[in-house]
């Protein structure tokens, strides 16, 4: 807590000084308008005149200190209390693809990931989010939005539909065409097509002049391929590469043995860390939570801005002090009015 | 400097608009005049006279009332006892500085005498001691006594304490004096009644109280008190609480110097300001007469 007008309490604490020394100076002058009068301590030691003068006095010294309270806080007020702290602002602009294998083993996986990605977009500002489902073709569930009603909206559909609920089949419709299951190159490569171009091509008219998002796809599946994929995921990974995009991925069913490369789980682990990314093998659905949330933290951490010195008024205290003493002493006034 | 002694006179002689003066000169005549068993002659009757010394025979031949008057009247001696301490700067009950009202009344008295042919002294002081002016004859000489009482008093004299002048004429005044003693509202107590026993038995005493300023109650208004300037709080003087308690101190106060006065055989008057001292006085006059 620091005052930002310090000066203003020395000028305060003078003008306070000149004011009583104002009002108290001249104590015996004010007996010119007073009548003398004689024998006034047979008044004055009357047992209730001394009651009621302690009583006045009590009153006067509540005043007193009332004022002073109000006079003080008033000026630590008018000094103005800041709270000067320094903060790595995080941006907000941050874009998130969902990218879920739906092949059947992975659908309590699927449904952690959206679930927690519903409570995040709860607390989101500014990322835009996308679902993209794949098994042997990848189905743009919604683009990249901001829409968080409407995020919300979806990513419950699809927990439903990923928990196998009645009703909800038609979700993963088009996802599956035939050729193969879990064409997982194919799925990262849509995935990362539906970011915008990084030149702003994409954008309909000027090109905006906006500070670059961060891209990040996690992507939930386990590496059993079957069938013929159109892009590898090395040809996948490459073009998250190219186009700046983080891969997280999350391995339900890591079964390699031994630390060949050659496994599924050392393949896509190799696939999302080229990309700057990061690769969770899964021991429960459960620890799906913790795992999004530390890439969250990542990716923030990643795109902070530069410290910023962040000054704060807080004049909450002062103020508060001042109304609590300003009816004390209307109220001691109220008591002592002639 | 305007003669204070003037003032007095014009005073009477508006007084005298409504009684006759001359009937004040009787009272005055009665009360104090000392007698001597030598007649003189006769003189006609003044309203105020004594009515024993009326000459019922002498009157009979002479169709209208005669007074006999004696030879070898005792001069008397008035002796004006004031108190100059700064209780009487104060302000009276109405208003009026309670030094004017003691002049008004020492003045009016020592004409009387005055115009009796008595010779006039003056005993004052404060607390820190008494000053005697002895007693002369003559209006220059009653001016200077008034003038001594009025430039005595001040808010930078001593404090009062009429015990100290009380003590003073019974120390050094011989002889048997007509005590006139002008002072505030007095407080009983045994040692000025003692004091004023043993001076009741030397001289004949007139007691002249001038009211103080009502200190608490609807009356009362900003003051400061003389004894050391520190300012009342009339706030809290109005109260009623305060005002009833003062009240009843005040009462109580007032019926204890009554009781003590009565009980040494003083007659006592009470004066609020300045133009009710002649009535006051007269009345005071008549009591004493009265009481004998």
């Amino acid at each position: 807590m620091e005052l930002m007008y310090w000066w203003i309490l020395p000028v305060a604490a003078a003008a306070a000084a000149g004011a009583g020394w104002l009002v108290f100076r001249k104590g015996n002058r004010e007996n010119a308008r007073r009548r003398p009068v004689a024998n006034a301590d047979r008044l004055t030691a009357l047992p209730e005149y001394q009651a009621a003068l302690r009583r006045y006095r009590r009153w006067l010294g509540v005043a007193a200190l009332a004022a002073s309270a109000l006079a003080a806080s008033a000026a630590i007020a008018v000094a103005r209390p800041v709270e000067l702290t320094t903060i790595r602002p995080v941006q907000h602009n941050r874009d998130i693809v969902l990218c879920l294998d739906a092949s059947g083993s992975m659908s309590s996986a699927d449904a952690r990931v959206v679930e927690v990605f519903t409570e995040l977009a709860a607390d989101f500002d500014g990322e835009r989010i996308g679902l993209t489902i794949f098994d042997s073709s990848a189905v743009q569930v919604f683009p990249l939005t901001d829409d968080y009603s409407y995020v919300q909206e979806q990513l419950t559909m699809a927990k439903d539909a990923f928990n196998g609920e009645a009703g909800t089949s038609g979700f993963l419709d088009g996802t599956w065409n035939g050729r193969g299951s879990s064409l997982i190159g194919d799925g990262l490569a849509s995935c990362v097509e539906s970011f915008p171009a990084a030149d702003g091509t994409a954008h309909d008219g000027p090109p905006r002049d906006e500070s670059p998002r961060s891209r990040s796809v996690v992507l939930a599946t386990d590496n059993f391929l079957s069938g013929d994929p159109i892009f590898t995921l090395d040809q996948a990974g490459d073009l998250a590469q190219e186009r700046d995009v983080r891969v997280y991925a999350l391995n339900p069913g890591d079964f390699d043995y031994g630390t060949a490369a050659g496994q599924p789980g050392a393949l896509l682990r190799a696939a999302a860390e080229a990309t700057g990314g990061a690769y969770y093998p899964l021991d429960s659905p459960d620890a799906v939570a913790g795992i999004v949330r530390d890439v969250q933290a990542t990716e923030a951490a990643a795109i902070q801005g530069a410290p910023r010195a962040v000054v704060s008024d807080r004049p909450d205290l002062p103020l508060t002090v001042a109304l609590l003493s300003g009816f004390v002493l209307a109220g001691a006034s109220w008591r002592l009015r002639p | 400097m305007t003669s204070l002694l003037q003032r007095v006179r014009s005073k009477m002689s508006i007084f005298a608009h409504r009684k006759a003066r001359g009937m004040l000169d009787g009272e005055y005549g009665s009360v104090f005049r000392g007698r001597s068993l030598d007649f003189d002659d006769l003189r006609a009757y003044i309203p105020g006279d004594e009515v024993r010394d009326i000459d019922w025979k002498a009157s009979a031949r002479h169709g209208s009332p005669l007074i006999k008057r004696y030879v070898a009247v005792r001069r008397q001696t008035l002796m004006l006892i004031a108190d100059t301490g700064r209780n009487m700067a104060a302000e009276s009950r109405d208003g009026e500085p309670k030094k004017d009202i003691a002049v008004m009344a020492l003045g009016v008295m020592g004409y009387l005498a005055h115009r009796h042919g008595d010779v006039v002294g003056l005993v004052c002081g404060d607390a820190h001691g008494s000053r005697t002016l002895p007693a002369k004859a003559g209006v220059a000489h009653l001016e200077r006594l008034l003038q001594e009482v009025d430039s005595g008093t001040s808010l930078g004299s001593g404090p009062s304490r009429l015990q100290e002048q009380l003590h003073h004429v019974a120390r050094t005044v011989k002889g048997r004096k007509l005590l006139f003693v002008v002072t505030d509202e007095l407080a009983e107590d045994p040692g000025l009644e003692q004091l004023l026993r043993r001076l009741r038995a030397q001289h004949e005493i007139l007691w002249l109280t001038i009211r103080d300023a009502e200190l608490a109650g609807g009356g009362a208004a900003d003051s400061f008190s003389v004894a050391d300037a520190s300012p009342l709080l009339d706030r809290i003087a109005r109260s009623p609480a305060v005002a009833a308690a003062y009240a009843t101190a005040t009462a109580e106060r007032e019926s204890g110097r009554h009781a003590m006065l009565r009980s040494v055989g003083i007659s006592e008057g009470h004066v609020a300001n300045s133009h009710d001292v002649m009535t006051e006085l007269f009345a005071l006059l008549e009591r004493h007469r009265r009481a004998g």
